[in-house]
Formats: structure tokens, C-alpha cells, sequence
């Protein structure tokens, strides 16, 4: 069964990441164009509009790997929360703050207010990315808890945070600029393929900031990495189509290799962890599991119904 | 056994960390929970041309999204971290047995989020036949979040049939599922219509429409006249030892036990009496003064549902220490704290091994409900004790306080726990000497044995 967790958990991670990355990079575009003085740019505008309902999914996407993440690795999850204590717990409040100052921008009347808050929604938001790969890095890292409680460190070794933080804010605006190309057209999709293009040349700092301090893949990820390499490739190749045809089928392409390079970033992601998996006794893993599988479909037919709707 | 690092909160007992971001969850869950069915039954009433009625729809449903999709949704994000805090290993039991049901619970919250926003940016401009439908999806979704977590919830104060293997079925339909379902059904529906009469205060009608308005919105207030039945209920289900204190055993506890019944009393007495029978008007300031009640009886209803739960945070299967009854005879034989990795983090404070240890000791065994000096602060309660008398009641703990754990450590445990507290009563001298346990203690914990007290587990 644990198996399936980690199906579940790497599918819902990704949903997470993808949400959060329009909310992430929405916020700081809108507050870009603003800053530039580009208030009635549409596309701003419709980002603006979305921010809200995106972090609402974005966080509710969130708490689905938070379970199974509990389930595959307890001891480690449970440890880190606890070692970054009440540095930690800074999440919540920020993702609050975060929350209504999306609200607030919608209703600014005046360029000022909306700048202020889309600024402080942003700087929440990368709090928050920030904090979840610090997390990250602590609880793969179990040599270093004991001195870390015993000095009553509440930061973790920055030297491994920042780059990969770096990485996460490379893809992220690869995954916004492919997700708000879909309700733009012309212009607009130009300008979402020059986000992505930097988004990759971000990306590829970091992965070479990172390898520089010794990062390597594991080998049991090899295969998904080439996945990986060759989705980038072809992803990039539909970003140039957008950009010459933004109306073309470039879209399409972006859009079904950057799916799979997400497939192929979550496992790599995953690798350094899988063997760290815990067991657990077989008898209380299955237990309900059927009530969740027709939920689910229920749910997918549910919200599918929803969206039938609002569209007629 | 797992040993997790230990967060000091000051002088702040960690179950009021937890238990302030719980009762602002708990409330914002359940006003969303009421607003659901209520909404849907205001919105019958508007497609049959009560255009008042519409308005309060689509104004109700602005604050709703906005305080409790936000505040609500997070706040129980903010749970899972706070538990995290207060009992890793608690919150991993009842992931590992009912995972599958949370992810149950996960999927009705999703599709409550999906409808509840599809109906604040669309429901304006949708059908009279989309909007029943989907508020009622909305309303069915929401209610089947609190059924989920609530079996897993009461679960941990009467585990039931689930203690003799009968399965995870049989512990998320225990004897205390039923009470506490309805009784939280019918909070949350009070709860809703309290906020509607704040909310059509604010509505820019004249005073007969509002006041027609809320006739209406009153009736959802009175399952509120139910609570008593559903407590009683609630009482009659949980082992008979919370019961005793609850009722009585403990002065807090009772205190609380009231609190939440004459709240709970007066809001019922106007809502009824008032609203409905004798259809009075209300003012915003008055609905605001019932709902700030509302929210004083759920602080300390959630309160009493914490407590009484001591000394197990899962009845019969975990202490409020994250150490199971199973252990309590190895840490016995082997020490409380031989399997603890992590250092003081202010053991420079100490001056000898002894007190190091007591420290840590204290740190293991009674920090989930003790502080030193704060809050239920062990200075206070043992500030006129001997040194016997220290040794002996914490070495029989469970027999000094029911609501206690067997004292889990040895001899040397207990008396390092003893020269701590004498220490730090003495104002932490730089100068302290070590001792060695007198042979009495030994007995003493013998005779109190590694099971809770009876009557806890009366043969
Ligand atoms: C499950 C929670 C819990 C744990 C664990 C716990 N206590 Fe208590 N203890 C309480 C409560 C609740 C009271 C009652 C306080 C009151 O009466 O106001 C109490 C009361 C006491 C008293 C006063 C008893 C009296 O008769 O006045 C002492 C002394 C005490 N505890 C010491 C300890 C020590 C030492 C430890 C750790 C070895 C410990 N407790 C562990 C919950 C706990
Ligand atoms: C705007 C808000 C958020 C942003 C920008 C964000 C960003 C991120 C990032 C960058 C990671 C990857 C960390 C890494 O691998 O180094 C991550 C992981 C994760 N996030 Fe979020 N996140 C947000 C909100 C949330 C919320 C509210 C939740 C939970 C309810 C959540 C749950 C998770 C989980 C469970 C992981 C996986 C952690 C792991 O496996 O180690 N996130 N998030």
C-alpha cells in the first residue's frame, strides 16, 4: 500500500506545486506591471482577479500531500516541524496575511494600495516556498538534528536552502506562464513564453549552483531524468513555436512536455527519500480505502458538474 | 519508541497553544458548516420570490467565503502544525489508523471549496436551479467534512470496540460518534443563524423586512434547545472516570462544564423564548453579545473535550506523553529518559547531573500538561510538600491524581524530579548536592504498579 501513498503523494504534490507557482509568480508579475506602471494591462488584470480562488486550491492541494507525506515519512516530517519550532509555525500566519492581501489588491482603488499588497502577498508567498524547502532539507537531514535542538537553531544551513529555493523559483514561472497562456491569446502568450524562457535560464543556474556544491541525482532516478531532460527540450521548442505563432499549436506542446518533465521532477525530487520510506504494519494500511476511491470519483464527477455548469 | 524534540512554550501549557488555535478552528468550521444548510434553505425561500431573502444569499455567502474559506481553511493547516507541536506521536496514530478516512475527509473538503467559490464569483448570474444545486452541494459537502473528522476526533476520548481488535470501523463509529456529531450539527446551525441576525442588521432594509428576515434566520437557532439532551448524551458515553471529573473531580473542569451550559442556557433562552415565540427584533450589537457567548461555550466545551481525556490523549493506547501503557515497565526497569537523543537546550543552568536529569525527566513526563511555574505550574501545586511527600506522590502519580499517567522512569527518576523542584523552589542556587534515592521510593512505585489508578481500570 505504500506504494499507492506515494502515487498519491507525488500526484497531489504536483497539482500543489503547480497551483502555488501561478499564485507565487502571479502576484510577483501583477506587482511587476504595476510597479511599471501597467495597471490596465488585461492580463495583469485577469491574474488579479484569479489570485484569490488559485491560493484557495493552491492550499487546499497542499494538505493532500501534507497527509500522505505523515504516512510515508512521520518520524522525519514530525521531527523537522518540531526542530524549526515556532520559525516554522511563521507559515500559517503569513499564508493569512498572504490570503486577504490578495483580497485587498482586488479591491485597491488606488495604484499605491494595490502595489503595497500585491508586495506583501508576494514576500508571504516566497516566506512560504522558502520555508517548505528549508523543511525539506531538515528532514532528510538526520545527523544534523541533535546539535540543531541542543544549539536551539531554528534555521537550517542556508548554504543547501538557497539554491534549491532558486531552483523552485526557476520552474515555478515556467508553470505559470504555461497555466495563464490558456486564457490569453496573441501578445499575451508572447510575453508568457519570454516569463518561461527566463524561468529556464533561472532553473538552469541553480541546477548548475547546485551540482557545483556536489548535488547529484541518485541512480535510480537516471531514467527520469533523461524523462526530465528531453521534456525541457521539447518544452522549450514549444515555447519557441508560441513565440513565432502565438496562436499555434506551441501551446499544446509546452503544455504536454512540461507535464511530463513535472512527472519526471517529482520522482528525481523523490529519489534521495525513497529508501528512507517507513514500513509500517500491512493490516492498517488498507482499512477504509474503498470509501476514498468512490469519494474521489464522486468528487471528480462532482466538480466536473460544477464547472459545466459556471461555463453555460 | 520514537523520541521526538520537546518545544518549551514558556509559561504557557502547550494544550493552550493548541487549544486556542483549536477553538478559532472549531468555531469558523461549524459557523461554515451551519451557513451551508442554512443558505440552501434560504435560497428555497427565495426562488419562491422572496427577493429579500436572495440578497441575504448572496451577501451571506460574500462574509462566509471570506472569513471562513480563508481563515477556516487555514486555521486548519495551522492544526496539523499545532498538533505536531503538542504530540507528534498522538496526530501519527491517528494518521496511521485512519488515513484513508482523512483522505475521505480531504476530498469533501475540496469539493466544498470548488462549490463554495463556483457560487461566489458565478452565483449571481446562474440559473435558480444551479444555485439550489449547488449550494446544496456545498452544504452536503461541508457537513460531510465535520462527519469524517468527527469519528476520528472521538475516537480518541472512547475508542469503543477498536481496543479489542475489532477495527478501524469499530473506532470511527465509537460510542461517543453519535452525540458528538449531532451536538456539533446543532452548534453549527445555532452558530449560522446567529451570524445571519448580524448580518441582516447590516442589510440596507427596513426595519419590518429585516425583522421578517430574521424570524426566519432564528429558527436555525433552535437545535440550540437540543444541547442539553446531547450533552447529557455526550456524559452518559465516556468512561466513567472523565465523567467523575468533569462532574466534579476537577474544580477547572467543572467550571468549564458550566461555563459552556450557561452560555449555552442564555443564548437557547433568547433564541427561543425571544426570537421565536415571542418574535422579537434584534439588533446587530445584541447578535454580536450571543455569538461572542457562542464562541466563550465553545472554548470551553472544546476545552472539557480535551481534558477529558487525561491522562491518555488516545484512550487506553497513548499518554498525554506520548508513551504508551506498554512501555510504562521498560522505562521503569531502564530509565525515562536512556532513549532520549536530545539535550537540554539550558543545561548550563543546572548545576549537577542530578538536576540535568530531573530536568529531563520533567521534560518527558510532565511538560504535555505541567509547567514549571506557568501554567498548572508544579512550583505552585507542590509549594507547601515535604520531601516525602514529594517522593511519594510522584511516584504514585496516578494515585495522586487520577488524571495522571503512572510515573513512567525509576527510582533515580523520581528522586531527580524531587531535588529539581526543591532546587528551583529554592531560587536555582549555583550550589546544589546530589542524593541518592531513599529505598522507600522503590516501594512506593511498586505498590502503585504501571497501570492507571483505579477506578480507572476497575476489574
Ligand atoms: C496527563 C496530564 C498530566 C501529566 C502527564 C502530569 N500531570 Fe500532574 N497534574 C495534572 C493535572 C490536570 C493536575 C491537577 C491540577 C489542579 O488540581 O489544579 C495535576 C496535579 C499535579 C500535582 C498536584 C497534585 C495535588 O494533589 O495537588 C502535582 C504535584 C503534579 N501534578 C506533579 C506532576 C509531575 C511531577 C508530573 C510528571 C512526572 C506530572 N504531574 C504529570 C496533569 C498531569
Ligand atoms: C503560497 C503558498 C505555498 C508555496 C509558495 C509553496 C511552495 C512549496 C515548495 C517550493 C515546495 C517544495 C519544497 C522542496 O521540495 O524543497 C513545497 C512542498 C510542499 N508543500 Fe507547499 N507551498 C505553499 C503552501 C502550502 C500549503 C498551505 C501546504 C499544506 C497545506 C503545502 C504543502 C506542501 C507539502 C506537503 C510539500 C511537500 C514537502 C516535502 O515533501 O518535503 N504547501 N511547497
Amino acid at each position: 500500500m505504500s506504494r499507492v501513498w506515494l502515487v498519491l503523494y507525488l500526484a497531489t504534490w504536483v497539482l500543489h506545486f503547480v497551483l502555488v507557482s501561478y499564485v507565487l509568480v502571479g502576484s510577483g508579475y501583477a506587482l511587476g506591471q504595476s510597479l511599471r506602471g501597467r495597471d490596465d494591462d488585461p492580463l495583469a488584470a485577469r491574474i488579479r482577479d484569479l489570485l484569490p480562488f488559485m491560493l484557495g486550491c493552491g492550499i487546499t492541494a497542499g494538505v493532500a500531500p501534507l497527509l500522505f507525506l505523515q504516512l510515508l515519512h512521520q518520524e522525519r516530517f514530525y521531527t523537522a516541524n518540531l526542530l524549526l519550532g515556532p520559525r516554522w509555525g511563521a507559515v500559517v500566519p503569513a499564508l493569512i496575511v498572504g490570503f486577504y492581501a490578495l483580497y485587498l489588491q482586488k479591491a485597491a482603488t488606488t495604484p499605491r494600495w494595490r502595489r503595497l499588497a500585491l508586495a506583501a502577498a508576494t514576500g508571504c508567498f516566497l516566506f512560504v516556498a522558502w520555508s517548505w524547502t528549508e523543511l525539506h532539507l531538515v528532514m532528510r537531514d538526520t545527523p544534523s538534528w541533535v546539535a540543531m535542538y541542543a544549539a536551539g537553531e531554528r534555521f537550517y544551513g542556508q548554504s543547501g536552502v538557497l539554491p534549491r529555493l532558486l531552483l523552485w523559483l526557476g520552474v515555478m514561472p515556467v508553470l505559470f506562464a504555461g497555466l495563464a497562456a490558456w486564457w490569453s491569446r496573441g501578445a499575451e502568450r508572447q510575453r508568457l513564453a519570454v516569463v518561461a524562457f527566463v524561468g529556464h535560464v533561472i532553473a538552469g543556474v541553480a541546477v548548475a549552483w547546485l551540482s557545483a556544491r556536489g548535488s547529484s541525482v541518485d541512480p535510480v532516478a537516471r531514467g527520469w531524468l533523461y524523462l526530465l531532460i528531453a521534456a525541457v527540450v521539447i518544452e522549450l521548442v514549444g515555447w519557441g513555436l508560441v513565440l513565432r505563432r502565438p496562436d499555434g499549436p506551441g501551446l499544446t506542446i509546452v503544455t504536454g512536455a512540461a507535464t511530463a518533465a513535472m512527472l519526471g521532477l517529482a520522482i528525481v525530487r523523490e529519489s534521495p527519500r525513497l529508501a528512507l520510506v517507513t514500513a509500517r504494519p500491512a493490516a492498517l494500511e488498507a482499512s477504509g480505502v474503498w470509501v476514498f476511491a468512490i469519494t474521489a470519483v464522486f468528487a471528480v464527477a462532482a466538480i466536473a458538474w460544477v464547472v459545466k455548469t459556471i461555463r453555460d | 519508541m520514537t523520541s521526538y524534540p520537546v518545544n518549551e512554550f514558556g509559561p504557557l501549557m502547550k494544550g493552550l497553544v493548541i487549544g486556542g488555535v483549536g477553538i478559532l478552528h472549531v468555531f469558523l468550521a461549524q459557523f461554515a458548516i451551519g451557513g451551508g444548510v442554512l443558505l440552501f434553505a434560504m435560497e428555497r425561500r427565495a426562488q419562491r420570490g422572496d427577493a429579500d431573502a436572495r440578497r441575504f444569499v448572496d451577501g451571506y455567502f460574500k462574509i462566509l467565503v471570506l472569513v471562513s474559506f480563508v481563515l477556516g481553511a487555514l486555521t486548519g493547516v495551522a492544526m496539523w502544525f499545532t498538533t505536531i507541536q503538542v504530540g507528534a506521536r498522538t496526530i501519527g496514530l491517528m494518521i496511521d489508523e485512519f488515513h484513508w478516512l482523512w483522505a475521505t475527509e480531504w476530498v469533501w473538503f475540496s469539493l466544498e471549496v470548488v462549490a463554495g467559490y463556483a457560487f461566489y464569483r458565478f452565483g449571481p448570474t446562474l440559473s435558480d436551479r444551479a444555485r439550489i444545486r449547488l449550494l446544496g452541494l456545498y452544504a452536503v459537502s461541508s457537513w460531510m467534512s465535520l462527519f469524517w473528522i468527527n469519528g476520528i476526533l472521538s475516537w480518541q476520548l472512547t475508542p469503543g470496540r477498536w481496543l479489542e481488535g475489532a477495527g478501524m470501523w469499530a473506532g470511527f463509529f465509537n460510542p461517543s460518534f453519535f452525540p458528538s456529531l449531532l451536538f456539533r450539527t446543532a452548534v453549527a446551525l445555532t452558530l449560522a443563524g446567529l451570524v445571519s441576525c448580524v448580518i441582516i442588521n447590516t442589510m440596507d432594509l427596513d426595519r419590518a423586512r429585516k425583522q421578517a428576515l430574521i424570524s426566519r434566520a432564528a429558527k436555525f437557532a433552535t437545535p440550540i434547545a437540543l444541547m442539553p439532551l446531547l450533552a447529557l448524551w455526550f456524559l452518559a458515553v465516556i468512561p466513567a472516570d472523565s465523567r467523575a471529573w468533569l462532574l466534579g473531580g476537577s474544580m477547572p473542569m467543572l467550571m468549564f462544564v458550566g461555563v459552556a451550559a450557561g452560555a449555552s442556557t442564555l443564548i437557547g433562552g433568547y433564541v427561543i423564548v425571544g426570537l421565536v415565540v415571542k418574535r422579537l427584533y434584534i439588533n446587530a450589537a445584541t447578535a454580536l453579545l450571543l455569538l461572542a457567548l457562542a464562541f466563550g461555550a465553545t472554548a470551553a466545551g472544546e476545552f472539557v473535550r480535551e481534558g477529558a481525556r487525561k491522562p491518555y490523549t488516545v484512550r487506553g493506547v497513548l499518554y498525554s506523553t506520548s508513551i504508551t501503557p506498554a512501555e510504562v515497565a521498560g522505562l521503569r526497569a531502564r530509565g525515562a529518559v536512556v532513549d532520549d537523543p536530545y539535550p537540554l537546550r539550558d543545561q548550563h543552568r543546572y548545576p549537577n547531573d542530578q538536576l540535568v536529569r530531573g530536568a529531563k525527566v520533567f521534560r518527558s513526563l510532565c511538560d504535555a500538561c505541567h509547567t514549571m511555574a506557568g501554567a498548572n505550574g508544579v512550583q505552585h501545586l507542590v509549594a507547601t510538600w515535604t520531601d516525602d511527600q514529594l517522593r511519594l506522590n510522584i511516584a504514585k502519580l496516578q494515585r495522586t491524581k487520577g488524571f495522571m499517567p503512572p510515573f513512567a522512569g525509576n527510582a533515580e527518576d523520581v528522586e531527580a524530579i524531587v531535588q529539581l523542584l526543591k532546587w528551583e523552589r529554592a531560587r536555582a542556587p549555583a550550589i546544589w548536592p546530589m542524593t541518592t534515592p531513599p529505598a522507600q521510593v522503590q516501594t512506593w512505585l511498586d505498590e502503585a504498579g504501571i497501570h492507571p489508578a483505579p477506578p480507572l481500570e476497575a476489574p
